[in-house]
Protein backbone atom coordinates (compact mmCIF):
# COMPACT_ATOMS: atom_id res chain seq x y z
CA UNK A 1 0.00 0.00 0.00
CA UNK A 2 2.81 2.45 0.88
CA UNK A 3 4.27 1.72 -2.86
CA UNK A 4 0.77 3.15 -3.91
CA UNK A 5 0.82 6.41 -5.36
CA UNK A 6 -0.98 9.18 -3.04
CA UNK A 7 -4.53 9.52 -3.48
CA UNK A 8 -4.83 12.68 -5.77
CA UNK A 9 -8.22 13.66 -4.55
CA UNK A 10 -6.79 14.58 -1.47
CA UNK A 11 -3.21 15.03 -2.39
CA UNK A 12 -3.65 19.08 -2.57
CA UNK A 13 -3.27 21.69 -0.17
CA UNK A 14 -6.56 22.68 0.41
CA UNK A 15 -8.87 19.56 0.18
CA UNK A 16 -5.93 17.57 2.34
CA UNK A 17 -6.91 20.72 5.01
CA UNK A 18 -10.41 20.20 4.18
CA UNK A 19 -10.88 16.28 4.70
CA UNK A 20 -8.10 16.88 8.18
CA UNK A 21 -10.56 19.60 9.52
CA UNK A 22 -13.83 17.29 8.87
CA UNK A 23 -12.23 14.01 10.39
CA UNK A 24 -11.93 15.63 13.97
CA UNK A 25 -16.28 15.37 13.79
CA UNK A 26 -17.43 12.04 14.93
CA UNK A 27 -19.12 9.77 12.32
CA UNK A 28 -22.22 10.60 11.96
CA UNK A 29 -21.72 14.12 12.54
CA UNK A 30 -22.67 16.85 9.92
CA UNK A 31 -20.78 20.59 9.75
CA UNK A 32 -22.44 23.81 8.82
CA UNK A 33 -20.90 25.19 5.83
CA UNK A 34 -19.96 28.89 6.89
CA UNK A 35 -18.14 27.29 10.47
CA UNK A 36 -16.19 24.56 8.71
CA UNK A 37 -15.53 27.68 6.31
CA UNK A 38 -14.69 29.96 9.51
CA UNK A 39 -12.03 27.06 10.55
CA UNK A 40 -10.70 26.54 7.14
CA UNK A 41 -10.33 30.61 6.52
CA UNK A 42 -11.13 30.01 2.89
CA UNK A 43 -13.67 32.28 1.07
CA UNK A 44 -17.03 30.76 0.12
CA UNK A 45 -16.48 29.94 -3.97
CA UNK A 46 -12.78 28.36 -2.91
CA UNK A 47 -14.71 26.17 -0.60
CA UNK A 48 -17.33 25.05 -2.41
CA UNK A 49 -15.24 24.34 -5.61
CA UNK A 50 -13.05 21.87 -3.66
CA UNK A 51 -16.53 20.45 -1.70
CA UNK A 52 -17.55 19.57 -4.78
CA UNK A 53 -14.41 17.44 -6.47
CA UNK A 54 -14.13 16.01 -3.03
CA UNK A 55 -17.78 14.89 -2.89
CA UNK A 56 -17.86 14.01 -6.81
CA UNK A 57 -14.87 10.91 -5.47
CA UNK A 58 -17.20 10.30 -2.85
CA UNK A 59 -15.80 11.58 0.07
CA UNK A 60 -18.02 14.10 1.25
CA UNK A 61 -21.79 14.31 1.54
CA UNK A 62 -23.51 17.86 1.18
CA UNK A 63 -27.12 17.85 2.49
CA UNK A 64 -29.00 21.50 1.44
CA UNK A 65 -31.69 21.50 4.39
CA UNK A 66 -33.34 24.10 6.38
CA UNK A 67 -33.03 25.31 10.38
CA UNK A 68 -36.47 27.28 10.40
CA UNK A 69 -36.63 29.65 6.93
CA UNK A 70 -32.83 29.94 6.71
CA UNK A 71 -31.39 27.52 4.62
CA UNK A 72 -28.31 25.32 5.79
CA UNK A 73 -25.87 23.58 3.80
CA UNK A 74 -24.02 20.38 5.74
CA UNK A 75 -20.92 18.96 5.49
CA UNK A 76 -19.86 15.85 6.67
CA UNK A 77 -17.07 13.18 5.79
CA UNK A 78 -18.23 10.01 4.40
CA UNK A 79 -16.82 6.23 5.39
CA UNK A 80 -14.76 6.16 1.98
CA UNK A 81 -13.61 9.78 2.79
CA UNK A 82 -12.76 8.90 6.00
CA UNK A 83 -11.21 6.16 5.06
CA UNK A 84 -9.15 7.52 2.12
CA UNK A 85 -8.02 10.56 4.24
CA UNK A 86 -6.57 7.51 7.13
CA UNK A 87 -5.02 5.78 3.92
CA UNK A 88 -3.24 8.81 2.97
CA UNK A 89 -2.02 9.77 6.59
CA UNK A 90 -0.84 6.67 6.98
CA UNK A 91 0.99 6.40 3.81
CA UNK A 92 2.62 10.09 4.37
CA UNK A 93 4.08 8.51 7.31
CA UNK A 94 5.78 5.45 5.89
CA UNK A 95 7.41 7.69 3.54
CA UNK A 96 9.26 9.53 6.26
CA UNK A 97 10.31 6.58 8.19
CA UNK A 98 13.59 5.49 7.54
CA UNK A 99 13.65 2.32 5.37
CA UNK A 100 14.60 -0.42 8.04
CA UNK A 101 11.80 0.72 10.55
CA UNK A 102 9.70 0.68 7.76
CA UNK A 103 9.91 -2.90 7.21
CA UNK A 104 9.18 -3.90 10.75
CA UNK A 105 6.40 -2.16 11.43
CA UNK B 1 -9.92 32.73 -9.66
CA UNK B 2 -7.40 34.57 -7.23
CA UNK B 3 -3.87 33.02 -7.30
CA UNK B 4 -4.47 31.69 -3.96
CA UNK B 5 -7.33 29.43 -5.16
CA UNK B 6 -4.45 27.96 -7.60
CA UNK B 7 -1.55 27.78 -4.96
CA UNK B 8 -3.95 25.81 -2.93
CA UNK B 9 -4.68 23.00 -5.51
CA UNK B 10 -0.93 22.45 -5.20
CA UNK B 11 0.01 19.32 -3.57
CA UNK B 12 1.92 19.44 -0.58
CA UNK B 13 5.42 20.07 -1.20
CA UNK B 14 7.14 16.63 0.37
CA UNK B 15 5.77 14.05 2.65
CA UNK B 16 6.63 16.49 5.66
CA UNK B 17 4.55 19.23 5.09
CA UNK B 18 1.66 16.85 4.16
CA UNK B 19 1.98 16.09 7.75
CA UNK B 20 2.02 19.27 9.06
CA UNK B 21 -0.33 20.18 7.03
CA UNK B 22 -2.98 17.85 8.51
CA UNK B 23 -1.75 18.39 12.42
CA UNK B 24 -1.92 21.62 11.45
CA UNK B 25 -5.62 21.84 10.32
CA UNK B 26 -7.22 19.35 12.84
CA UNK B 27 -5.93 21.06 15.59
CA UNK B 28 -7.19 24.74 14.31
CA UNK B 29 -10.70 22.37 13.80
CA UNK B 30 -10.49 21.05 17.17
CA UNK B 31 -10.27 24.19 18.49
CA UNK B 32 -12.66 26.03 16.90
CA UNK B 33 -15.74 23.34 16.85
CA UNK B 34 -14.41 21.76 19.89
CA UNK B 35 -15.11 22.89 23.75
CA UNK B 36 -12.58 22.61 26.05
CA UNK B 37 -13.55 20.25 29.00
CA UNK B 38 -13.04 22.71 31.54
CA UNK B 39 -15.80 24.84 30.49
CA UNK B 40 -18.03 21.61 31.60
CA UNK B 41 -16.41 20.35 34.90
CA UNK B 42 -15.33 23.90 36.52
CA UNK B 43 -18.68 25.30 36.96
CA UNK B 44 -19.74 22.44 38.83
CA UNK B 45 -16.70 21.77 40.88
CA UNK B 46 -16.22 25.75 41.83
CA UNK B 47 -20.12 25.57 42.86
CA UNK B 48 -19.69 22.39 45.07
CA UNK B 49 -16.53 23.75 46.54
CA UNK B 50 -17.83 27.00 47.73
CA UNK B 51 -21.57 26.11 48.24
CA UNK B 52 -20.36 22.82 50.52
CA UNK B 53 -17.32 24.81 52.31
CA UNK B 54 -20.36 27.81 53.31
CA UNK B 55 -22.34 24.73 54.37
CA UNK B 56 -19.25 22.99 56.73
CA UNK B 57 -18.65 26.87 57.75
CA UNK B 58 -22.19 27.39 58.66
CA UNK B 59 -23.08 23.75 60.04
CA UNK B 60 -20.01 21.69 61.40
CA UNK B 61 -19.89 18.56 62.52
CA UNK B 62 -22.01 18.47 65.93
CA UNK B 63 -23.72 21.49 65.64
CA UNK B 64 -20.40 23.27 65.27
CA UNK B 65 -20.62 27.35 63.89
CA UNK B 66 -17.36 27.55 62.66
CA UNK B 67 -18.28 30.93 61.02
CA UNK B 68 -21.64 32.71 62.00
CA UNK B 69 -23.04 33.22 58.35
CA UNK B 70 -26.50 33.69 58.27
CA UNK B 71 -28.72 30.58 58.37
CA UNK B 72 -30.23 30.82 54.96
CA UNK B 73 -26.77 31.59 53.40
CA UNK B 74 -24.97 28.56 52.75
CA UNK B 75 -28.22 27.01 51.13
CA UNK B 76 -29.11 29.90 48.98
CA UNK B 77 -25.31 30.62 47.79
CA UNK B 78 -25.20 26.63 46.68
CA UNK B 79 -28.43 26.65 45.15
CA UNK B 80 -27.75 29.81 43.06
CA UNK B 81 -24.46 28.43 42.44
CA UNK B 82 -25.76 24.86 40.88
CA UNK B 83 -28.19 27.02 39.03
CA UNK B 84 -26.05 28.78 37.67
CA UNK B 85 -23.46 26.09 36.84
CA UNK B 86 -26.62 24.20 35.24
CA UNK B 87 -27.19 27.38 32.85
CA UNK B 88 -23.10 27.72 32.08
CA UNK B 89 -23.32 23.78 31.00
CA UNK B 90 -26.54 24.59 29.02
CA UNK B 91 -25.04 27.50 26.90
CA UNK B 92 -21.63 25.44 26.88
CA UNK B 93 -23.82 22.48 24.95
CA UNK B 94 -25.67 24.94 22.78
CA UNK B 95 -22.21 26.28 21.75
CA UNK B 96 -20.90 22.80 21.14
CA UNK B 97 -23.80 21.69 19.44
CA UNK B 98 -24.88 24.73 17.97
CA UNK B 99 -22.92 24.30 14.11
CA UNK B 100 -22.53 20.20 14.35
CA UNK B 101 -25.82 18.47 13.22
CA UNK B 102 -26.16 15.19 13.74
CA UNK B 103 -25.58 12.25 16.25
CA UNK B 104 -23.34 13.97 18.75
CA UNK B 105 -25.53 17.01 18.81
CA UNK B 106 -28.83 14.51 19.45
CA UNK B 107 -26.46 12.33 22.04
CA UNK B 108 -26.27 16.29 23.72
CA UNK B 109 -29.56 17.14 23.40
CA UNK B 110 -30.93 13.84 25.05
CA UNK B 111 -28.07 14.03 27.62
CA UNK B 112 -29.23 17.60 28.88
CA UNK B 113 -32.69 16.53 28.84
CA UNK B 114 -31.89 13.72 30.90
CA UNK B 115 -30.31 15.89 33.57
CA UNK B 116 -33.12 18.54 33.74
CA UNK B 117 -35.78 16.19 34.09
CA UNK B 118 -33.61 13.66 36.54
CA UNK B 119 -33.09 16.76 38.61
CA UNK B 120 -36.75 18.26 38.55
CA UNK B 121 -38.21 14.95 39.83
CA UNK B 122 -35.80 14.41 42.69
CA UNK B 123 -36.89 17.62 43.43
CA UNK B 124 -40.07 17.46 43.35
CA UNK B 125 -39.87 14.55 45.35
CA UNK B 126 -37.30 15.60 48.04
CA UNK B 127 -39.25 18.92 48.97
CA UNK B 128 -42.56 16.21 49.32
CA UNK B 129 -40.88 14.67 52.26
CA UNK B 130 -38.53 17.05 53.31
CA UNK B 131 -40.85 18.40 56.44
CA UNK B 132 -41.03 15.00 58.15
CA UNK B 133 -37.24 14.59 58.29
CA UNK B 134 -35.06 15.61 61.35
CA UNK B 135 -33.69 19.21 60.57
CA UNK B 136 -30.26 17.85 60.47
CA UNK B 137 -30.76 14.97 57.84
CA UNK B 138 -32.73 17.43 55.81
CA UNK B 139 -29.13 18.80 54.08
CA UNK B 140 -27.64 15.47 53.83
CA UNK B 141 -30.28 14.34 52.19
CA UNK B 142 -31.21 16.40 49.86
CA UNK B 143 -27.22 17.17 48.79
CA UNK B 144 -26.82 13.58 48.80
CA UNK B 145 -29.74 12.66 46.36
CA UNK B 146 -28.46 14.95 43.76
CA UNK B 147 -25.10 14.18 44.19
CA UNK B 148 -25.99 10.63 43.67
CA UNK B 149 -27.49 11.52 40.59
CA UNK B 150 -25.05 13.64 39.65
CA UNK B 151 -22.88 10.80 39.55
CA UNK B 152 -25.10 8.32 37.73
CA UNK B 153 -25.05 10.55 35.02
CA UNK B 154 -21.34 10.96 34.89
CA UNK B 155 -21.38 7.76 34.65
CA UNK B 156 -23.86 7.53 31.87
CA UNK B 157 -22.19 10.11 29.89
CA UNK B 158 -18.54 8.26 30.26
CA UNK B 159 -20.80 5.04 28.72
CA UNK B 160 -22.72 7.15 25.81
CA UNK B 161 -19.42 8.61 24.75
CA UNK B 162 -16.82 5.72 25.94
CA UNK B 163 -15.11 8.35 27.52
CA UNK B 164 -13.25 7.26 30.85
CA UNK B 165 -12.69 10.41 32.27
CA UNK B 166 -16.29 11.32 32.50
CA UNK B 167 -16.95 7.26 33.58
CA UNK B 168 -14.07 8.13 36.48
CA UNK B 169 -15.37 11.35 37.36
CA UNK B 170 -18.85 9.00 38.35
CA UNK B 171 -17.46 6.48 40.50
CA UNK B 172 -15.55 8.99 42.13
CA UNK B 173 -18.57 11.32 42.80
CA UNK B 174 -20.68 8.28 43.90
CA UNK B 175 -17.69 6.93 45.48
CA UNK B 176 -17.51 10.31 47.89
CA UNK B 177 -20.94 10.61 48.34
CA UNK B 178 -21.14 7.42 49.97
CA UNK B 179 -18.26 8.70 51.83
CA UNK B 180 -20.06 11.38 53.38
CA UNK B 181 -23.22 10.03 54.02
CA UNK B 182 -21.36 7.73 56.63
CA UNK B 183 -19.39 10.77 58.01
CA UNK B 184 -22.43 12.57 58.82
CA UNK B 185 -23.95 15.96 58.90
CA UNK B 186 -20.89 18.32 58.85
CA UNK B 187 -18.21 16.14 57.53
CA UNK B 188 -20.73 15.51 54.68
CA UNK B 189 -20.56 19.35 53.86
CA UNK B 190 -16.32 19.28 54.28
CA UNK B 191 -15.84 16.46 52.13
CA UNK B 192 -18.32 17.35 49.37
CA UNK B 193 -16.37 20.99 49.29
CA UNK B 194 -12.92 19.52 48.92
CA UNK B 195 -13.46 15.93 47.51
CA UNK B 196 -16.19 16.46 45.09
CA UNK B 197 -15.74 20.13 44.61
CA UNK B 198 -11.85 20.05 44.39
CA UNK B 199 -12.20 16.40 42.75
CA UNK B 200 -14.13 17.85 39.89
CA UNK B 201 -11.69 21.23 39.04
CA UNK B 202 -8.59 18.54 39.03
CA UNK B 203 -10.91 16.07 36.54
CA UNK B 204 -11.37 19.56 34.47
CA UNK B 205 -7.85 19.98 34.41
CA UNK B 206 -6.57 16.66 33.77
CA UNK B 207 -9.05 16.14 31.06
CA UNK B 208 -8.39 18.67 29.11
CA UNK B 209 -5.13 17.92 28.92
CA UNK B 210 -5.14 14.54 28.36
CA UNK B 211 -7.42 15.48 25.43
CA UNK B 212 -4.85 18.26 24.43
CA UNK B 213 -2.31 15.54 24.40
CA UNK B 214 -4.41 12.62 22.46
CA UNK B 215 -5.58 14.65 19.51
CA UNK B 216 -1.72 16.60 19.23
Amino acid sequence: MTDAPLDPVIHAQARLRVVAALSTLGTGDQIAFPRLQDVLRMTPGNLSVHLRKLEDAGYVEITKTHRGRTPMTLVALTNRGRTAFEEYTASVRALLQPPDIKEKA
Amino acid sequence: MSESFVDNDQPPGDPAEALRLIEEQRAAALRHIHIDDRWWYWPWGFAWLIGFGLLFLRFGPDGRVFVDLPEWLPVAALIALLVGAGVISGLTGARAYGSVVGESSRRGAYYGWAWSIAFTGATVILVRVSDALPEDLRTLVWSATMVALTGALHMAGGAIWLNRTLFQLGVWISVVNVAGVLAGPGWQSLIMCVAAGGGMIVFGAFAGRWRRRVTA
